[in-house]
């Protein structure tokens, strides 16, 4: 009989998967169902059936499993790498928590501020050519400003090669617009020249980007801006009323304006228009500093520095060809410094501060060192109880680098436990985070580079906290350790030691650092400005208010509750024109001084109450008045004449001459950053603000009656009003926030910083549970043993605090000089930041000392 | 007795070993199967639930003689052990507790209708 074959093909393929201890039964059993078929149903039939069984035996329990060189990865190391680890958490629940909430805590704190950095650190880099877009700023001396002429950006742009495109925005406004009588005063408004969306990446819903600000009665609106007032009606092509009177029609709408732009803006309105009556435009202007200009330039231009010197210095001669009165230095700000690095006078509103960035990713990177020094601190301290198992590690035959590999991976796991908690604190936290710090973050996991981010951090964090244990651990001698005749607890005292005494230095920098910035605030927030700020209320002069001051002033007068009032160009609290054309007896023609000037009227002292040293003020009376000035103090100085005879003399300010009638003691008219300059005040021909003083407890009163008079002589507008110690308190915003967060930062630091201590002297007791309860048998007293367990942790604090002490004193004493009126540091903020660190210790060790100290003997030393 | 789960299918093969006592292997337990339930049964199923089986204890196995038509492959016989003879009563007790816990209006009901 001849023998027939099955497939050749499929009975190969079954050999090789098949699982060998069933292989020669489960062939056999297919042979055998292969012949019964092939004499029941021939040949073809019998291939068939045999392929559908051979690939229906395809499955996992049939299958041979991966064996001998098919195993392509440690696996079944790290399975028991992950047990071991596993069973040691488990087993020492306390440390685990203290190591797991220590990190999770560094972590969050860490990438809350990272996160922040980041945004800090990536304004207006969406724009296609951020890096091909320069702001045009200049300095007069020390009165550096952000804002330069009007014509000179296109005059630059003519002279200039290099400069391919060029654009103005004129500065922020408030400005009513009305649609179907909805009014609304909107502010952040700005006219822009019609290349400006060329230039910058703003996203344009609808609308034409290259024309819809080359009408003059065109203008462009946000998305929500739109929504307010047309709500979901299609906002393209329908007329807004602006100032009562000028009819505009809705040529584009943008997108919101991204977060992380310098230009924060609602409306912008065409520069053809305000080129029909401001004469500055008219005239491009060369002399007055009243817009913002920015330059696109070739790229790789300004590759070097030296080439953007080069090309300021052009900038510098050319405008000095068109100018010849003064000098300015010129500079280009590059667009994507403009957030952080500007310090500039009359800048658009919102700014960071690059000192702030840094300061915070130190302070991230320094808890998460904090974190780091506890983990090694408490495994360092754990680990003792380990050696036994490296031990026998390396008698049954691991290398270092195995165990260097298992502690590391064993913290890497720790570590990315943590970042799993963190991420959930975080989720948490951020809309708090948000309130304080006045941003909008979000974090964003599932794009790549925040996850990419947040692993290194784990990766980075565990290997960092692993890394001692790892190799202090792994270079044990199983010998000795094994025979038990080594004293562990003792061997690393001193590195630990040291990790206790820089955290506690970082934590003591941190918490000295935050009383010094609520000093200042506190000091900022009390420093007499020479004014007095309480109860002034201001009323923007709007629409017919001004045309009709005369009857406003009556109606004022009327009433007891707004009778002391003046109207003034502009607020004292950032006063933001100043003057270089200005001349007295004896000028040094060379010298250039830049004038903050204001416009005041006959209240100005009395209303502000500000103290006039010598001469008069401003009076209606006298019609020559109107010509004629008054100085602060510091100006007489800078003019080099003294208090006593410097009324009467000489003064010109443009082309108006007049006399120093008054000279008023210094105020403080900027906010603190900035010093007192000279001051030039000058009798109001145009309108401003109208200031009141209500007497204590009458403001609601004031506010009714203002309220009524505006109605009657300005109805086309609608009311508002500003308190201007709100205004003052509002300048330091930035300063409150950050100190808040420094705040926060530094009590977690401190936190986790206990939290490791705590951890430490629980350890350190437990293993002197013996020697306790032996010290007691033979009669040591309680205050004694306390005294012997915890002494060791005040020397380390008080080393502690003799290394922070003069580093925090000298990076300080640095941010207090960024303020041109600061506090002093006063010694009693390091005593009582010493205080607090001392009696945090005291609590945190006390806890775990007592428990060790009261425990009675018979219990420690019944066992062995 | 803890845990124990015996699939309709592993029950089926549990019973047709036992029917077939000595004479228990691959193709006799499939083809036993087949004629008695009259469904089909694939060589890998099979395989599988005897391999699955014995794992767990309820069946052991061992080889047999060669002979001519399996091309000298040994058979891999199969019997039931003591455990496995308990878990099968188990089954069988749970079933019958619960034939028994059906009220005889219920099934009275289903089977006239």
């Amino acid at each position: 009989m001849k023998k027939t074959v099955p497939p050749k093909f499929f009975l190969r393929f079954f050999r090789w998967f098949c699982h060998p201890s069933l292989h020669v039964y489960i062939e056999g059993d297919l042979l055998e169902l292969y012949q019964e078929r092939v004499e029941k149903a021939g040949k073809g039939k019998a291939d068939w059936r045999f392929a559908i069984d051979v690939l229906l035996l395809f499955r996992p329990s049939i299958i041979k499993p991966l064996e001998g060189y098919h195993r392509l990865n440690h696996y079944g190391m790290f399975k028991h790498y992950f047990k071991v680890c596993w069973r040691n958490l488990v087993q020492n629940k306390t440390y685990s928590l203290l190591n797991i909430s220590g990190l999770a805590i560094g972590m969050t704190c860490s990438i809350l501020i990272l996160l922040w950095v980041q945004h800090e650190s990536s304004y207006d880099k969406f724009h296609t050519s951020a890096d091909k877009i320069y702001r045009l700023t200049c300095d007069v001396r020390d009165f550096k400003t952000a804002v330069s002429p009007a014509g000179m950006a296109e005059g630059l742009q003519e002279e200039i090669p290099e400069i391919i495109a060029s654009t103005r925005l004129s500065q922020p406004m408030k400005t009513l617009f009305e649609v179907n009588d909805q009014k609304f005063e909107e502010q952040q408004v700005f006219f822009a020249d019609s290349n400006f969306l060329e230039m910058f990446s703003f996203k344009l819903l609808k609308g034409n980007a290259k024309t819809a600000l080359a009408r003059p009665d065109g203008l462009l609106i946000t998305a929500s801006i739109a929504k307010k007032y047309f709500g979901d009606e299609d906002a393209l092509g329908k007329t807004i009323k602006v100032d009562n009177e000028e009819i505009f029609t809705v040529t584009g709408i943008l997108a919101a304006i991204p977060a992380n732009s310098h230009l924060q803006f609602n409306i912008l309105l065409p520069m053809i228009r305000a080129a029909q009556t401001e004469r500055d435009l008219i005239d491009k202007s060369w002399e007055n500093f009243g817009y913002y200009s920015y330059l696109q330039v070739i790229e790789n231009s300004i590759s070097t520095p030296e080439a953007q010197t080069f090309l300021e210095q052009k900038i510098d001669q050319i405008w000095a060809s068109h100018v010849t009165t003064f000098e300015v230095n010129f500079q280009l700000q590059p667009l994507t410094d403009i957030h952080l690095h500007s310090d500039l006078q009359i800048d658009v509103p919102g700014h960071g501060n690059a000192q702030y960035v840094s300061s915070f990713s130190l302070i991230a990177l320094v808890i998460l060192l904090v974190a780091c020094i506890n983990f090694m601190n408490l495994a360092t301290a754990r680990y003792s109880r380990r050696a036994k198992e490296v031990g026998l590690r390396k008698v049954v035959g691991a290398y270092r680098s195995q165990l260097i590999g298992q502690f590391l991976s064993e913290s890497s796991i720790i570590s990315f436990l943590s970042l799993l908690i963190a991420i959930g604190i975080i989720y948490l936290v951020l809309p708090v985070f948000n309130d304080i710090s006045g941003k909008e973050l979000s974090l964003e996991l599932l794009e790549g580079k925040p996850l990419i981010g947040l692993i290194s951090i784990a990766l980075i964090t565990g290997l960092l906290s692993g890394s001692y244990p790892a190799l202090l651990l792994s270079g044990f001698k199983p010998i000795l350790v094994l025979k038990g005749k080594m004293r562990l607890a003792n061997s690393n005292l001193l590195f630990r030691n040291s990790l206790v005494v820089v955290q506690f230095s970082l934590s003591l920098l941190l918490l000295i650092g935050t009383a010094v910035v609520y000093n200042q605030l506190n000091f900022i927030k009390n420093k007499n400005l020479g004014f007095k700020q309480e109860n002034l209320l201001y009323i923007p002069i709007t629409g017919d208010l001004f045309s009709k001051r005369e009857a406003l002033k009556t109606a004022l007068q009327q009433h007891s509750a707004t009778s002391n009032f003046s109207i003034i160009s502009e607020l004292p609290t950032n006063l933001s024109s100043g003057s270089v054309n200005v001349g007295w007896e004896g000028k040094d023609p060379d010298a250039q001084v830049v004038f903050p000037h204001i416009s005041v009227d006959e209240n100005f002292e009395e209303v502000f109450k500000i103290e006039l040293i010598s001469g008069r003020g401003f009076s209606r009376d006298l019609q020559t008045d109107a010509n004629n000035y008054m100085v602060n103090e510091k100006a007489v100085e800078i003019m080099g004449m003294n208090v006593n005879d410097a009324v009467g003399q000489y003064f010109k300010n443009d082309d108006t001459e007049g006399v120093i009638i008054g000279i008023v003691k210094d105020f403080n008219y900027k906010p603190l950053q900035y010093a007192i300059e000279p001051m030039l005040m000058r009798w109001n021909r145009g309108g401003g603000n109208l200031v009141v003083r209500t007497p204590s407890g009458n403001t609601e009163e004031a506010i009714t009656i203002l309220e009524k008079i505006h109605q009657n002589l300005n109805p086309a507008y609608p009311f508002t009003y500003h308190f201007l110690d709100k205004d003052l308190e509002n300048q330091y915003q930035g300063e409150q926030q950050m100190g808040m967060l420094f705040n926060i930062f530094a009590i977690l630091a401190l936190f986790i910083s206990c939290l490791g201590l705590y951890g430490l002297s629980a350890f350190m007791s437990e293993q002197r549970t013996k020697e306790i309860g032996i010290r007691k048998v033979l009669g040591a007293n309680i205050f004694g043993l306390v005294n012997l367990l915890s002494k060791d942790f005040f020397r380390l604090t008080v080393i502690a605090f003799l290394l922070a002490a003069p580093l925090s004193w000298y990076l300080m004493n640095e941010w207090l000089q960024s303020f041109a009126y600061h506090t002093t540091l006063s010694w009693w903020v390091f005593a009582l930041a010493g205080m607090i660190i001392l009696f945090i210790t005291l609590l945190t060790v006390s806890s775990q000392v007592l428990k060790t100290v009261f425990m009675n003997p018979v219990d420690s030393l019944k066992s062995e | 007795m803890k845990k124990i789960r015996l699939g309709e299918f592993e029950e089926v093969v549990m019973l047709t070993v036992g029917v077939l006592y000595n004479e228990a292997y691959g193709v006799s337990i499939k083809k036993e199967i087949e004629t008695r339930l009259s469904r089909k049964v694939s060589v890998g199923a099979l395989q599988s639930a005897l391999k699955r089986l014995e794992q767990k204890g309820y069946l052991q196995s061992r080889a047999g003689d060669t002979s001519q038509e399996r091309a000298g492959r040994p058979k891999l016989y199969f019997e039931i052990t003591a455990y496995g003879k308990r878990v099968l009563e188990y089954t069988r007790s749970t079933r019958n507790e619960l034939w028994d816990a059906i009220p005889k209006i219920a099934l009275d009901l289903k089977l006239s209708s």
